[in-house]
């Protein structure tokens, strides 16, 4: 039984390697020697080496783009605010302390980011109204699955949202979560719990029949 | 699930599914696992939870992002200058956008000001009357070109200002070396009228002999008080104001005689020229007069029905008011150049003297809380009042400002929600 539930832990750990690390586009694997960690890489940055920079986008690239485009529905936007916070970390590079994970310090950059821009595009829409949605192209089988996803995880509650989505897109451990969002560690615990509790009831629920506005307005966007 | 009946927690479970456990609690919940279906399931449902969420995936990196990301990690490092790349600008359009706006929506601003400050000056200037507006019916004529087929050019009264018999008139300003008396040589500029005023306040040692010793001085100038105030408040000096005028020409001399009377601590003169105001009220005058003249000619001369006779003496009445009104104006104006008036204010040198004692502490204490009831019943019955008179309107406009803050706070909760 523990073996068996072991192959389905969430530990960021265990979970990492796949996706942080894109072994073909990582430039410093290296077969002999261990690859470098987060922090020698930014430290080889502060120094000036570029190559560590590049190590350290092509690792993070990925989640962090994920991370953004989750809340972010148009894709040029999303794209905007990851060259945005991988830009801040470059100015930021040389003063950057080895004191904190390298990943943590990155998503706090990100967090910022996204927050200000969610802030301005609410206070946007709440004038202009909010921009249609775009989704990119998604396979017709998991249309269904996928909207009533979002919609359940739309449901929650901001906070245990927020909790939710860094633990499971993002893989962070509680602490990383704790100190982004600066709440004590039990808090982030009950709340992950509570978002997690909360979603299930939610996907197990009979899933209403899609109004005619939302199912015409997918079909156009795919 | 309770502690009593599963040594481990529900948030346990979930602790130890996501890895956050210790050895020692991992290998506890793993054993309780073994033995415990209701856990079981639990942790299942937490793992089912979790897959259902991998539907939800996210497109791919686009290109793009790395080619401008890497040239800046090669700029940077290379320390060399940090410029900003195209894509970020691009990707700007929005802030670019805003703030095009907000330059063409301060310019429009501008221009909508200035259109708005510019219609007020020009509705700021001085009116026109309807006989200046007869006179004036053409701008780009020359009133010379009028006035040359009259017969004659009457002078007035006053120096420097000639009015011909339809109004036409010529005053100070540009056409003054154009104009003409009647025996054909050029006006002389007129003397100016000004109407001065002057103003003293004195300390006197003898506040009843001073007091004689201005109306003496008034007297022998000629002069007389318009206004006149005397004080005389318990342990305080005496005070003496009054606005007196004289004579223009015993304006020196009367001062003069005034300043001796104490120890002057104060003195003040000016003076407003009121020579354009007199010719343009006697141009007036003399236009009114004239269309009065017409009008009776008119009656005398013509002949009509009932209704138009009526409308003439109407013109007639109209007229004659402005005439009356005009000539006390004029009046008034020459006398304000005739007299000088003085505000004088003498004051006496006080000595305090030692008075009995004032009312006892007690005494004090209960005025001091009557009047401080007296002032809280006022300030509330105040705050009653106002509600009372501005409670309905301040109502309204909340009913009505209430529905658009309310429906842009939707907007806003329902936008920050979308995210």
């Amino acid at each position: 039984m523990q073996d068996a539930f072991h192959a389905f832990v969430l530990h960021s750990e265990a979970t990492k390697p796949p996706i942080m690390l894109d072994a073909k586009e990582n430039p410093d694997a290296d077969e002999s020697a261990p690859p470098l960690t987060d922090e020698q890489l930014m430290v080889a940055f502060a120094r000036g080496s570029s190559d560590a920079f590049t190590s350290l986008f092509q690792r993070y690239k990925r989640p962090l783009f994920g991370f953004i485009r989750r809340h972010v529905p148009d894709p040029a936007q999303a794209e905007e605010l990851t060259q945005e916070t991988f830009l801040a970390v470059l100015r930021a590079g040389s003063r950057y302390q080895a004191c904190a994970l390298f990943r943590t310090w990155l998503y706090a950059i990100g967090f910022k980011i996204l927050r200000t821009h969610l802030r301005k595009a609410a206070f946007r829409a709440m004038f202009w109204g909010s921009q249609p949605e775009s989704s990119e192209p998604s396979a017709a089988s998991t249309i269904d699955t996928e909207i009533l996803v979002r919609q359940a995880v739309g449901k929650l509650d901001s906070v245990d949202r927020e909790i939710l989505m860094l633990r499971e897109f993002e893989q962070l451990s509680y602490a990383e979560i704790a100190e982004l969002c600066g709440l004590p560690l039990n808090t982030v615990r009950s709340r992950l719990f509570r978002a997690r509790m909360a979603l299930h009831d939610l996907l197990a629920a009979p899933a209403p029949q899609p109004q005619a506005k939302e199912l015409a307005e997918f079909e156009e966007r795919i | 699930m309770t502690a009593t009946t599963h040594p481990v927690s529900p948030e346990d479970v979930m602790a130890w599914l996501d890895g956050e456990l210790s050895q020692a609690e991992a290998r506890a919940v793993s054993e309780h696992l073994d033995q415990c279906s209701e856990c079981t399931k639990l942790a299942e449902q937490f793992r089912s939870t979790s897959q259902s969420l991998s539907v939800w995936s996210v497109p791919e990196v686009p290109s793009s992002l790395y080619e401008s990301v890497s040239k800046l990690a090669a700029t940077t490092a290379s320390a060399a200058k940090r410029t900003k790349p195209a894509r970020y600008m691009s990707a700007s359009s929005w802030s670019w956008n805003l703030r095009t706006i907000g330059g063409a929506g301060a310019v429009t601003a501008l221009l909508a000001l200035s259109a708005v400050t510019s219609a007020i000056w020009f509705q700021s200037g001085k009116p026109i009357t309807d006989q200046q507006s007869k006179v004036f019916k053409d701008k780009n004529k020359p009133l010379e070109g009028e006035s040359r087929a009259l017969d004659s050019l009457v002078t007035l009264t006053r120096p420097g200002v000639a009015a011909d018999s339809n109004g036409l008139f010529h005053g100070l300003g540009d056409h003054v070396q154009n104009s003409f008396s009647i025996d054909g040589q050029a006006l002389s500029a007129p003397a100016p009228m000004i109407a001065r005023t002057a103003s003293l306040i004195i300390v006197v040692k003898d506040f009843a002999a001073s007091r004689a010793s201005l109306d003496t001085i008034l007297a022998r100038h000629h002069g007389y008080s318009a206004q006149l105030a005397v004080s005389t408040p318990e342990n305080a000096p005496r005070s003496f104001q009054a606005s007196i005028r004289v004579p223009a020409p015993e304006l020196s001399s009367a001062v003069g005689e005034l300043k001796t009377l104490g120890r002057v601590e104060n003195e003040s003169q000016s003076a407003d020229e009121v020579t354009q105001q007199h010719t343009d009220l006697t141009a007036r005058l003399k236009t009114s007069r004239e269309t009065e003249a017409r009008f009776e000619a008119i009656l005398q001369q013509r002949t009509g029905n009932v209704a138009e006779v009526l409308q003439v003496e109407e013109g007639i009445a109209r007229v004659r008011g402005d005439i009356e009104r005009m000539e006390t104006e004029q009046t008034a104006l020459e006398h304000r150049v005739d007299f000088v008036t003085v505000e004088i204010q003498l004051s006496e040198e006080f000595k305090a003297q030692l008075n009995a004692p004032s009312a006892s502490v007690s005494n004090r204490i209960h005025n001091a809380f009557v009047a401080g009831i007296r002032n809280a019943s006022a300030t509330l019955l105040g705050i009653v009042l106002f509600f009372e008179e501005y409670g309905p309107m301040l109502l309204i406009w909340l009913a009505i400002l209430s529905l658009p803050v309310l429906h842009v706070w939707r907007r806003y909760r329902k936008a920050r929600g979308q995210f």
